[in-house]
């Protein structure tokens, strides 16, 4: 009958084509908001997301992604695709909402709890770790996030000889962007007068960091003067720690390619050539002391990635064998928990959400068609779509 | 074909005695057999000489047919001694001896590794051997028994006479049934589509006639014509004759039962799939929900995309990508000739489940046709396998 009334309208009408127009939008919008309530929620914090929101789109707010990414944090492929789409949104996956679940309910007077994501290449372990982060930075943790520790293993910008202990390495120029990266992260909580320091820091005879002065003091401290940059970290590492303890703050320490720290191989090399393994770059240093035990009021959740070690030793992708037995026994005991490829309705949704950015052009059996190509595998999906 | 049979004959000069006897037998009859026929053209020429009416081009035409009946009446007499000899030489009873029997004792006493299996050596009737000739066009009054005799191509254009005729009377049909106000019944239509025209060797074999380029178009013309009407199933027969099918229906659609599991889905393998280097065994097992393993492992096994394609395409093509699961099991080779002997497998097993009409589908979309193709091995002296290097005057 609205068809009819439509038709005769259209024809009764002088401005034909701008009825018609008018019309064919008001028939189709039920339609489209139908799909989209199974792909797209709009519960943005993460902090509410429960099994309801299982394979559904939430819309990362552009705010937060600024504070959260601006420094990485985002696989570079997502974010081109991210930005294409305007928009970035990251689908509610199982393992993330199993860890927020347990940060909710876990005792912070307990030493931390350990989560390892594992998994396969490309399923999602970086982007479940944003989710996780998302989660922390709206409950005002403070975030101790490493985007990627391959970076410094792998492709340092500078390395130098470290001044305070020798025989180690600093990578400065990399720890300088990341104490960048730290302090964008969490500039609100740093604004907190009580956060201080809790040792007298001698820098070098001239310079030194009071007890007392603020983090924020100690932060700018490591960026200004790019030769303590690595030091500073340790440093920052052992306040973060303490300033935990005293309860002053919760933290979240969220570490991508942990594993990194554990390879013997690296493509860090001295002046003369030799290569240096992790245990010998200042940096490691800070972050396997953030990793133990010692200290409360934290959660500490890492990734181990095959992509993080060099190509031929990718064998598999199990925690075990990715931190080899001195990175197994400095984790243990941790909670692994593995991210998987899409499962038939985590692979409709993204399918769904392609479809409505008119990223790609539907036809028919094209969903079965790329679950059996793709395996499963969401990056793998990524690639066969930006063909289509 | 003398020649074949010599070389049968040759080496049983040097056998024993009793053989030799046998030998000499046979020559005999052979000399008594031409004796008798030497007689015969002499009468004959002396009939013709009676009638006296005769011009001499069809006196030498008649000459000539005799002259060809008299040869294949020797070739065929020696063939039968040949067959009985050979049957004798393999032990077996010579009245019973058949053409296939012949063929495998050839192949057992003359093994031959020629690739071209027309080289190979061979021992067929006369009739096959020899290319037909036309039987005498004309009566001994000289009047051609063929109404169409004069247009110098008789059979072929009896057979464009006959097109047309069947034109004709289909189109007389049409106008009774369209008088009747009936309709063609399309399930009667007729169904050319897993057949083709012969081609014009065919043709001129069958027709023993030689035809032209044109003369053969024409002929296509008139056959598509005599197809296009709506009534044309009534001249089945007749448009088949011509037709010949693209592939032998035995081959294709010999379909293989599945068997029922232990968990109680049928399953079908199929063995020895090949591709390049590559071969393995695939099961499919039906009902299913589109699992696939290969080697134990997920489609992972395969990295590259188009390996990934390769194996669904089969599946895809038929509908049946959620409702089969198959296992394979593949070795050697690398990865696209692997994926592409899975492929054949899949859709070889695939052929259990579905029907006659997606296997024709299969068939033509060259899914169900093995790929017997390898590398050809490459040359000393040269580049490639065929590719020479760059020519240099010194």
């Amino acid at each position: 009958m609205f068809k009819t009334t439509a038709d005769l309208l259209i024809k009764s009408h002088p401005l034909r084509v701008v009825q018609g127009r008018f019309f064919a939008a008001a028939v189709a919008e039920p339609k489209s908001e139908d799909r989209l309530q199974s792909f797209r929620t709009f519960e943005a914090d993460p902090s509410k997301h429960n099994t309801n929101h299982q394979s559904q789109f939430y819309k990362v707010d552009s705010t937060d992604k600024k504070v959260l990414f601006q420094y990485g944090g985002l696989p570079k492929s997502f974010q081109i695709q991210a930005k294409t789409f305007n928009e970035t949104c990251l689908m509610v996956r199982d393992p993330s909402i199993q860890i927020i679940n347990h940060l909710k309910t876990i005792d912070y007077t307990q030493p931390p709890i350990k989560f390892v994501l594992y998994g396969k290449k490309g399923c999602g372990k970086t982007l479940t770790l944003a989710h996780i982060m998302h989660y922390a930075y709206k409950n005002d943790f403070l975030i101790v996030h490493v985007p990627w520790v391959g970076n410094w293993m792998r492709r340092c910008k500078d390395t130098s000889n470290s001044e305070t202990k020798p025989g180690f390495i600093d990578l400065n120029i990399d720890a300088a962007a990341w104490l960048v990266h730290f302090k964008t992260q969490n500039a609100n909580i740093l604004e907190n007068p009580e956060l201080k320091t809790t040792i007298d820091i001698q820098w070098n005879k001239r310079e030194c960091t009071p007890i007392g002065s603020s983090l924020l003091e100690l932060i700018d401290q490591g960026i200004n003067r790019i030769r303590f940059a690595s030091n500073c970290v340790n440093y920052l590492a052992e306040e973060v720690k303490k300033l935990s303890q005293s309860g002053l703050c919760r933290t979240l320490l969220a570490i991508d390619g942990f594993n990194a720290f554990f390879y013997p191989n690296t493509r860090v090399f001295t002046e003369k050539k030799e290569m240096v393994p992790p245990s010998r770059v200042t940096l490691t240093e800070g972050f396997l002391n953030l990793t133990k035990f010692d200290w409360k009021n934290s959660v500490i959740v890492v990734t181990v990635d095959e992509i993080a070690i060099a190509e031929k030793d990718q064998i598999s992708h199990y925690p075990r064998y990715l931190l080899g037995k001195s990175g197994f026994e400095h984790l243990d005991p941790f909670l692994p928990v593995e991210v998987k490829d899409y499962s038939e309705k985590e692979h409709q949704s993204i399918m769904d959400y392609y479809r409505e950015r008119k990223w790609i052009h539907s036809y028919p059996g094209q969903n079965d068609e790329l679950y059996f190509l793709s395996g499963g595998n969401p990056f793998r999906l990524m690639n066969l779509c930006n063909a289509l | 074909m003398i020649r074949k049979i010599n070389l049968l004959l040759e080496p049983l000069k040097y056998l024993k005695i009793q053989q030799n006897f046998e030998a000499r037998l046979i020559s005999t009859t052979v000399n008594l057999f031409n004796e008798s026929t030497a007689e015969r053209p002499a009468t004959s020429v002396a009939n013709i000489k009676s009638k006296n009416t005769l011009n001499k081009a069809m006196k030498s035409y008649l000459e000539r047919a005799q002259q060809h009946d008299e040869f294949m009446k020797t070739e065929k007499h020696q063939f039968e001694i040949g067959k009985r000899h050979l049957a004798n030489m393999m032990g077996e009873n010579p009245e019973t001896f058949t053409q296939d029997d012949i063929d495998n004792a050839i192949e057992y006493l003359f093994p031959s590794g020629l690739y071209d299996k027309r080289a190979r050596p061979l021992m067929k009737p006369p009739e096959e051997v020899f290319p037909q000739r036309k039987a005498a066009e004309f009566d001994e009054t000289g009047r051609p028994y063929h109404f169409l005799f004069y247009t110098g191509r008789p059979n072929l254009y009896q057979v464009l006479h006959d097109t047309v005729e069947k034109i004709n009377e289909l189109n007389n049909f049409e106008d009774t049934m369209i008088r009747k106000n009936l309709q063609p019944d399309p399930n009667l239509a007729l169904e050319l589509s897993g057949s083709q025209w012969l081609d014009k060797n065919t043709l001129e074999q069958k027709l023993v006639e030689p035809v032209s380029d044109g003369e053969y178009s024409n002929f296509l013309k008139a056959m598509d014509r005599l197809c296009s009407l709506p009534y044309s199933h009534k001249a089945k027969d007749f448009i088949m004759e011509y037709r010949k099918p693209l592939m032998s229906n035995s081959e294709a659609f010999d379909v293989i039962k599945p068997q029922i599991g232990p968990d109680g889905r049928q399953f079908v393998t199929t063995y020895e799939c090949r591709r390049k280097r590559a071969i393995g065994n695939v099961t499919i097992r039906f009902p299913g929900t589109g699992k696939i393993s290969i080697n134990g492992q997920d489609i992972n096994y395969f990295k590259g995309i188009q390996q990934r394609e390769q194996l669904l395409f089969p599946l895809i093509f038929t509908n049946m990508q959620r409702k089969v699961d198959i296992e394979a099991e593949v070795q050697d080779g690398g990865e696209s000739g692997q994926a592409g002997a899975i492929r054949y497998g899949i859709a070889w097993g695939l052929r259990s489940f579905i029907d006659q009409e997606y296997i024709e589908n299969m068939r033509l979309a060259g899914l169900l046709t093995p790929d017997f193709r390898i590398r050809e091995r490459k040359k000393p002296g040269q580049k490639g396998a065929r590719k020479k290097f760059t020519w240099k005057k010194r």
